[in-house]
């Protein structure tokens, strides 16, 4: 075991033992935190930061692959101190042979400050086979503490009508996935998301909703101006601009979530309902020549959906456009609203530190404005997503809008 | 109040009902209402009396729903008087600075720094950074961020005292809301020293500045501490600001108020169902509150002549604190009812007439160690009468004559040059009425809870717990919430707090005029005691030690004794 000086925030692994079922890990768990010499030394003096045990989440990652856990794990211990949990990381290996547990059970500590205690915390490494590694939910709710919020982070694709996740989703407060890296379009697997939500009322956290926030409040700012206030019930139009690494576009070559997310916080905020769902959207045939001469494929004109306000419809558009960023990468958010004779029209662009808006009125350029905010990584996302408690409404009314847009 | 304040997301309203333009064709079913038309018993009567209706939903911004803000504050102007000063380039600034990084501020948004320094934009705008690169709470400088605020800070030279200044003054912010759309929203600060506070909101008035436009600008006044000497000078200063702005314009700052823990006191108090219940002279036996610094007077030597611990510390931080641990709850999360509960607790708060001297010690430190070094007495600092009676440490038991607190009493202490900075909140509950474990080798103590408020910021909750074995050994033990454990965040420094709310008009954390004329009632009667008693035996303690022994007797005649902390 390290007993080594820790630098300040710093997660330093003070405890690493091993299992083979449940009811050894949970002596280790114990045994951790009994053990005298769990302390650090100053200068070959021992005791003068005792560690402290803090939880406050237990915190499960579903890992279907090794490298899924390894980084799971390390964007966890990067939020030790921010969010102390008891952390479980379950892999699932070789369903068809004999059942067996291997368990890690590591405490990672950090010092907060000079003059605190270490704070610690358990992050359990468990790998399952055979049938057990079927029963999700018998291996992870004997081992969570008691009386604390149950979150479950499941990275890539959750089979969410399966038994298993169900089961363990009945025990859990809180979902956290990606919808942004799932296969294909991902609009079926978020359809299915939102009746998971609906059916069991575990809250979600989607990283895609999450890493919207600094789209979202660069569009509110335009109407935080009392000005153009007025033009916000008057939206006629929006367009969503997604990079896509496929030089056709062609609809389910890319996950479209983010580009939905965006129509569908809009609409939930504004009211709106769907009249028509998303469809792809027809695509004149092209008159560009290819290098052999045939004619190039012409890029899609993507996806079109019918909004409505109870008086006028609302055009929903989501457009591809080759790019180098990742695909499905939002590239641009256009708004046109139209007011007695008079029209509004946002134009939001984002780079990785920065979100520019222009706003032009009846043709005038009339506003610019550059906020900085940066795309924010794996730590920031995971740390936000746990920290909202409960049902964000919000989150909750995207979510839905954007089943509905799916149809 | 907690409905805008950053990052606390308040309850999420449904999207308001979508009301027809008046371009649109009429529908036959249902008729259209109004834009504003009064909806409840409460609006029709209002709009009788020719009282507004409340803004309909139609006007807000519904986008801003669960975003950090849930209403980000209005276009404006920030006058700064004594932007120059230390107070405006440690903190004022550097809040100003990390809202506009963390996009919390407008982007119609001018800083217009009023001093006397003959300085040009550039000027200031170069010692606004070197300040920033010494006091800023996140470092490095975010250049981009800086580059981008600096360009919002226009410095306005003006001498206080002159007519001719204020006249410039008022025409350059009207050029500013017609060049930078800022729509006529000023808050003013008053940085300054404390005799300029009258002088400048007379030339503010006198040059209408403190006007609200029937089109929606308003004007704000932000004032900081301390407000008056006594409660004399506190009534003819709330009797000057009251000439020229109305008491909803004015916000007297107390910075401890925005401090994270002292916001989380209410929370604690209010959003709990399992401490209220005990809040009360039945299970609590007495409180501690304690404001303790290490320091000294840091060259401010003429400023604590004239001032002391009462006037500095007692007086404001202190009593505020007293007031949120007594305070009744408010009906609601709003600032005047906030405030009237508040008010309260410092109306039952017993005043100290002769007889009961000995409930308050005075002290001043005399030379000696604070962690490991050798520092002065007051008398031996500069600009410090070597004859000084001027008090560097103040204890004191109050009462709180009410219904929940009678018979509790609130000792309160401050000091400067104590061993260690600390300030805290102890809550001494009542010992078991029956002590079945006579027999053990020690007593268990009565449970406390501590808040603290810096550094250090938590709560801790002793109780008894059986020693583990096969005696029957009790033993106290503790369990401790820190903030830096189970919330490692970054923490927005006290004065974003409170500018943030006074750039958006929620005046929760902010003193009203009546807290801080009966703030001075309670105090004012120590200050004439001592000035009509003989010259005190100072210096009667050590820097470095808890206080002068009196203040441990005082505690010690009525079976209680200071925490250590």
């Amino acid at each position: 075991m390290a007993t080594d000086l820790i630098a300040l925030n710093e997660p330093v692994l003070r405890w690493s033992a091993r299992a083979r079922n449940i009811p050894d890990i949970e002596k280790e768990l114990s045994r951790i935190w009994a053990k005298q010499d769990l302390t650090t030394e100053i200068e070959g003096a021992p005791g003068r930061h005792v560690a402290a045990r803090t939880s406050v989440m237990n915190l499960v990652v579903i890992a279907r692959r090794p490298e899924i856990a390894e980084r799971g794990a390390a964007t966890i211990q990067a939020l030790t101190g921010r969010h102390p949990s008891r952390t479980i990381v379950v892999q699932s290996a070789d369903p068809d042979g004999p059942s067996w547990i291997d368990a890690r059970i590591e405490a990672h500590c950090i010092l907060p400050r000079e003059d605190a205690p270490e704070t610690c915390a358990e992050t359990i490494h468990l790998i399952a086979g055979g049938e057990a590694g079927r029963h999700l939910s018998a291996i992870v709710t004997p081992l969570i503490i008691h009386d604390l919020p149950v979150t479950v982070w499941w990275p890539g694709e959750p089979p969410f009508a399966s038994r298993a996740a169900l089961d363990l989703f009945a025990d859990a407060d809180r979902l956290v996935v990606d919808a942004s890296t799932w296969n294909g379009d991902g609009l079926a697997r978020l359809k299915e998301l939102s009746s998971m939500a609906d059916e069991t009322g575990i809250a979600v956290s989607d990283f895609a909703q999450v890493r919207q926030s600094r789209w979202r409040e660069a569009i509110a700012s335009i109407f935080d101006d009392p000005d153009y206030l007025p033009y916000l019930r008057s939206l006629r139009r929006i367009a969503v601009t997604y990079g896509t690494r496929d030089e056709t576009g062609a609809p389910g070559s890319t996950n479209v979530v983010k580009a939905v997310y965006h129509v569908a916080w809009l609409a939930s905020r504004l009211g709106l309902h769907v009249k028509t769902p998303l469809a792809v959207a027809p695509t004149p045939p092209s008159k560009a020549k290819g290098p052999t001469g045939r004619a190039k494929a012409p890029m899609s004109k993507g996806l079109v959906a019918t909004l409505s306000d109870g008086r006028s419809e609302v055009a929903a558009v989501l457009r591809p456009q080759a790019s180098d960023y990742s695909a499905g990468t939002t590239l641009r958010v256009e708004l046109l609203c139209e007011r007695r004779g008079s029209e509004l029209r946002a134009d939001v662009t984002a780079e990785a530190e920065s979100v520019h808006v222009r706003l032009f009125q009846d043709g005038v350029d009339c506003l610019e404005r550059h906020f900085l905010a940066a795309r924010r990584g794996d730590v920031d996302l995971l740390a936000e997503a746990i920290e909202s408690g409960g049902h964000d409404p919000v989150s909750v009314g995207t979510l839905d809008m954007a089943a509905q847009l799916v149809g | 109040m907690a409905a805008t304040k950053a990052p606390v997301k308040a309850p999420v309203k449904e999207p308001a009902p979508l009301e027809a333009p008046a371009d649109q064709p009429i529908p036959a079913q249902p008729a259209p209402r109004p834009k504003d038309a009064p909806r409840t018993m409460r609006e029709l009567r209002e709009a009788r009396h020719g009282k507004r209706a409340p803004r309909s939903k139609a006007a807000e911004n519904v986008l801003r729903q669960g975003l950090r803000l849930e209403r980000v504050p209005d276009p404006s102007v920030l006058v700064l008087f004594g932007a120059t000063g230390d107070l405006a380039h440690r903190k004022v600034i550097p809040a100003m600075y990390h809202l506009w990084r963390t996009n919390l501020l407008p982007h119609e948004f001018v800083l217009v720094a009023v001093g006397r320094r003959d300085y040009d934009d550039a000027a200031f705008r170069d010692e606004v950074h070197a300040s920033l690169e010494q006091f800023s709470r996140i470092l490095p400088l975010d250049e981009a961020a800086w580059r981008s605020f600096s360009k919002r800070i226009q410095y306005y030279r003006c001498d206080f005292s002159d007519p001719v200044g204020f006249d410039r003054m008022a025409t350059r912010l009207d050029e500013i809301d017609e060049e930078e759309g800022t729509r006529g929203n000023r808050l003013l600060y008053l940085a300054t020293q404390p005799s300029q506070f009258a002088e400048i909101v007379a030339q503010v008035g006198r040059v209408g500045l403190d006007h609200e436009r029937h089109d929606g600008g308003w004007r704000r006044v932000v004032i900081e501490k301390p407000f008056g000497h006594d409660l004399d000078s506190a009534k003819r200063l709330n009797r000057e600001v009251g000439k020229v702005f109305r008491e909803s314009q004015v916000y007297r700052i107390d910075h401890y108020l925005g401090k994270e823990t002292v916001r989380n006191l209410l929370v604690f108090r209010f959003g709990n169902g399992i401490f209220e219940p005990l809040w009360n002279r039945r299970y609590v036996d007495h409180v501690q509150i304690t404001v303790a610094e290490s320091i000294g007077i840091e060259n401010r030597g003429a400023f604590y002549e004239e001032t002391g611990a009462v006037r500095d510390v007692l007086q404001n931080h202190l009593l505020q604190l007293v007031s949120l641990v007594a305070m009744e709850p408010p009906a609601t999360f709003e600032a005047n009812a906030l405030r009237d509960e508040k008010v309260k607790v410092l109306r039952a708060i017993g005043t100290h007439p002769e007889g009961r001297a000995h409930e308050v010690v005075r002290g001043q430190y005399g030379p000696g160690w604070v962690a490991a070094t050798q520092v002065p007495g007051y008398r031996q600092e500069a600009d410090v009468d070597p004859q000084s009676e001027t008090e560097t440490y103040v204890a004191a038991k109050l009462t709180i004559d009410d219904w929940r607190w009678s018979g509790v009493p609130f000792y309160v202490r401050t000091g400067k040059r104590l061993p260690k900075r600390s300030t805290e909140i102890a809550i001494q509950f009542r010992s078991v009425p029956h002590h079945l474990f006579r027999d053990t080798s020690a007593d268990p103590d009565a449970n406390l809870l501590a808040m603290r408020i810096q550094p250090d910021e938590g709560i801790m909750l002793r109780f008894g717990a059986k020693v583990p074995g096969l005696g029957l050994d009790v033993r106290s033990v503790t369990m401790d919430f820190t903030y830096g454990s189970a919330f490692n965040v970054d923490s927005p420094d006290a004065y974003e707090t409170l500018i943030l709310d006074a750039l958006q008009g929620d005046a929760s954390l902010f003193t009203r005029a009546d807290e801080v004329e009966e703030a001075w009632g309670i105090v004012d009667p120590f200050i004439d005691a001592w000035a009509a008693a003989g010259p005190p035996d100072f210096p009667n303690y050590d820097a470095g030690t808890w206080g002068p022994e009196a203040a441990d007797e005082m505690l010690a005649r009525e079976g209680h004794k200071w925490r250590r902390i």
